[in-house]
């Protein structure tokens, strides 16, 4: 069996949609999970758009850093809804579900897409709630533009959040034991999250820090999009957001076609 | 002669990580219809058989077909075929009852239109549809345990595997679904593949029995003619007091002289197992000493400390010989050292003296009855020579019990001794880690 059989076997639909339906129920009925992440949201938020005094300024463009916190904010989100549902899968391995699922006779590779796309989804809705916040407490400014961009956030949303969730399953198909989820905070998530860029805007001699980290990227294209300026090019931007996203979530997919359950 | 539905021919597994020999070079058939048990203690190998059949696990080598489908070349039309209940829960407790079935149903491809009705009338069968809408968390063991059950019944498989399906039940509970697994067969003529090492519950339940130790099949047959192989009769002695265990290698030896003893396995009335009498017996090629003389030999080192050292450095015997000895001749020996000469102990066997000293065994010594379960060929023959025997010995005898074999002497023959707990060490530590808790409140 190669490691990428899963890509070629056949899907059940019906099986994805239960399974995305699943995440999305399970993040509906905690509803501890959804204020502990709305109030982080909103903490973010103040902290990081009022307590920055003075302008910010990206590629000669002077913004608010109300503006500048608001999109990082929104972006970071998805790192962390991404990877900690990922861990999702760990969860089910700890509890045996696994064993039921890995038991269907449905393959891997509907298992892993209908978890991927749940995961996925429920991101999406954590960052339109943001970015509602956002505007509501007017860290945009009120313009019809809005809209639009609204709009054209949610698939780079989508995209960038694939990416991470790709992350989150190859972490937990690896992870044996509960102990070693400080160890992913500390290594992986916190250097992602703080180094991108997001909350705190770099001098351009720090560049190098934030373009070694893929994640920046995706904060790169949130902001080109929300606030129509970019640090990178953008259409870096999105190259590398689409090859760190397909990269990651191949590999997710291997890691979790290789994953035994004893 | 009827169908076979699960056929397995020459199955090995080995495990990559530390080359463990899990199951090994088996082969079996299970007819369609009948309940099949396979038994046989913890490590045994049955889960991992069982995990293979399901396509859980690869095969090492061999061949098996489950509803005549080649579980490596068409994993997903076995999936299909089987149910399985699983050793561990496997279920999503933070659903309700009813979705953990809807979420099984549709990813077995069952339309809307058939799952409702289905799940209905599972949920009815293991008596739980008045819980369909409580979250999983809420239930109780047996009730998780019931809802298993059902679900593996809803995609109407051909084969349904139970791995340990009465684990950690109270009594009542595991009578009802020990009803629940009969009334199904005969109903649904369903071919159930059950893994215990309840010996009632095989009894109970099985048409036909395998027992499984160190992943070899070591006997199968139904539960009548596995008893009938140890014709005769059991004889069960128990002793009135603990200290006699280190009289009882000796006793054995007397009793196996007795013309028409077959066996004799050495427990405690708990069913834990003890080897001492299997290592006195010595090595074939040892020259033919007294025994009396080995005994008046072994006496003498033990009363000395001196020369037990010399003994333990010399001979890797002896120190298994105490390791494996029991807790009273231990702990006299244990008190024949002190701090100074500790020091020249080896390693393994200073720790040992170390926890005697501090009392660490004290709980188990309490728990402990010893027992020997002597089958023989008439026992209104040789039982009054055993006692005669035991008298001789100066021990005192709390009960004697003499029956026709059970599956559980049947068990005792074939694998030699009673069955093993996991790990002793780590029923030790959960021992110690509840009275810690205990101790806090």
């Amino acid at each position: 069996m190669s490691d990428l059989s899963i890509l070629e076997s056949r899907m059940n639909y019906g099986a994805v949609w239960i399974l995305a339906k699943r995440e999305l129920m399970s993040f509906w009925r905690s509803k501890s999970r959804i204020i502990s992440s709305l109030v982080q949201s909103l903490l973010f938020l103040f902290v990081f758009g009022a307590g920055i005094t003075g302008s910010v300024t990206i590629d000669g463009v002077i913004i608010d850093p109300r503006a500048f916190a608001g999109s990082g904010v929104a972006a970071i989100v998805i790192l962390f809804t991404g990877i900690f549902g990922g861990m999702s899968v760990f969860r089910d391995k700890m509890f045996g579900f696994m064993k039921e699922l890995l038991v269907a006779p449905v393959s891997r590779k509907t298992l892993m897409f209908g978890r991927t796309l749940g995961i996925a989804l429920q991101t999406l809705m954590q960052v339109a709630i943001v970015i509602g916040l956002g505007i509501a407490i007017g860290y945009f400014g009120y313009d019809l533009s809005l809209i639009w961009r609204f709009m054209l956030i949610l698939p780079i949303a989508l995209l960038a959040s694939i990416g991470i969730v790709g992350l989150g399953l190859i972490i937990s198909s690896r992870l044996r034991d509960m102990q070693s989820f400080g160890l992913i905070q500390t290594f992986i998530v916190m250097p992602m999250f703080w180094l991108s860029g997001a909350l705190i805007p770099f001098p351009p001699e720090f560049q190098i820090v934030t373009m070694l980290n893929p994640f920046s990227y995706s904060v790169d294209l949130f902001r080109f999009v929300l606030l129509g300026v970019s640090v990178f090019e953008i259409w870096l931007d999105i190259i590398v957001v689409v090859g760190f996203s397909t990269i990651l979530i191949l590999i997710g997919a291997r890691s979790f076609n290789k994953m035994e359950v004893s | 002669m009827t169908e076979s539905i699960i056929e397995v021919r020459n199955l090995t597994k080995i495990y990559e990580d530390g080359k463990v020999l899990a199951v090994d070079n088996i082969s079996f058939d299970i007819k369609k219809g009948e309940i099949f048990a396979m038994l046989g203690p913890n490590g045994a190998g049955k889960t991992t058989t069982i995990n293979m059949l399901a396509t859980l696990l690869d095969l090492t080598e061999g061949q098996a077909l489950v509803n005549s489908y080649d579980v490596e070349k068409h994993p997903d039309k076995v999936r299909k075929s089987i149910g399985i209940v699983f050793q561990e829960p496997s279920l999503d407790i933070d659903m309700k009852g009813w979705e953990n079935l809807e979420l099984h149903a549709i990813l077995y491809g069952m339309s809307k239109k058939d799952r409702h009705p289905k799940i209905k009338e599972v949920l009815k069968l293991v008596d739980l549809e008045d819980r369909a809408d409580t979250y999983v968390k809420n239930y109780s063991g047996g009730m998780k345990r019931r809802l298993e059950i059902a679900r593996g019944l809803i995609h109407e498989p051909k084969v349904l595997f139970l791995d340990e399906p009465t684990l950690g039940l109270d009594p009542q509970t595991r009578r009802k679904i020990w009803d629940k697994i009969k009334e199904l067969n005969q109903i649904s003529e369903i071919t159930i593949l059950i893994t215990t090492h309840y010996m009632d519950e095989a009894d109970e339940l099985a048409d036909r029995i395998c027992i499984m130790d160190h992943g070899k099949i070591i006997a199968l047959d139904t539960s009548e003619n596995l008893k009938k192989q140890l014709s005769g009769d059991v004889i069960d002695i128990q002793f009135e007091k603990i200290e006699d265990r280190v009289k009882l290698p000796q006793i054995i030896t007397q009793i196996r002289e007795i013309p028409g003893i077959k066996n004799i396995s050495f427990g405690d009335a708990k069913g834990q197992q003890d080897e001492i009498p299997m290592n006195l017996n010595l090595p074939a090629n040892m020259p033919n000493i007294d025994p009396a003389i080995i005994q008046a030999r072994m006496r003498e080192i033990m009363s000395n400390p001196k020369k037990m050292l010399e003994a333990w450095n010399r001979f890797p015997m002896a120190t298994q010989m105490f390791l494996n000895a029991p807790l009273e001749a231990k702990k006299r020996i244990a008190n024949m050292f002190d701090d100074e000469l500790l020091e020249e102990v080896p390693d393994n066997i200073k720790q040992e003296i170390i926890k005697i000293k501090k009392g660490e065994y004290e709980e188990e010594e309490q728990d402990f009855e010893p027992k020997l379960s002597i089958s023989c060929e008439s026992g209104g023959k040789q039982l009054p020579l055993i006692v005669q025997s035991i008298n001789d010995n100066n021990l005192k005898i709390k009960t004697v019990n003499m029956h026709e074999p059970t599956l559980e002497d049947v068990f005792l023959h074939y694998v030699g001794s009673a069955i093993r707990e996991e790990s002793s060490n780590n029923t030790k530590n959960i021992k110690k880690f509840i009275q810690m808790r205990q101790l806090r409140k």
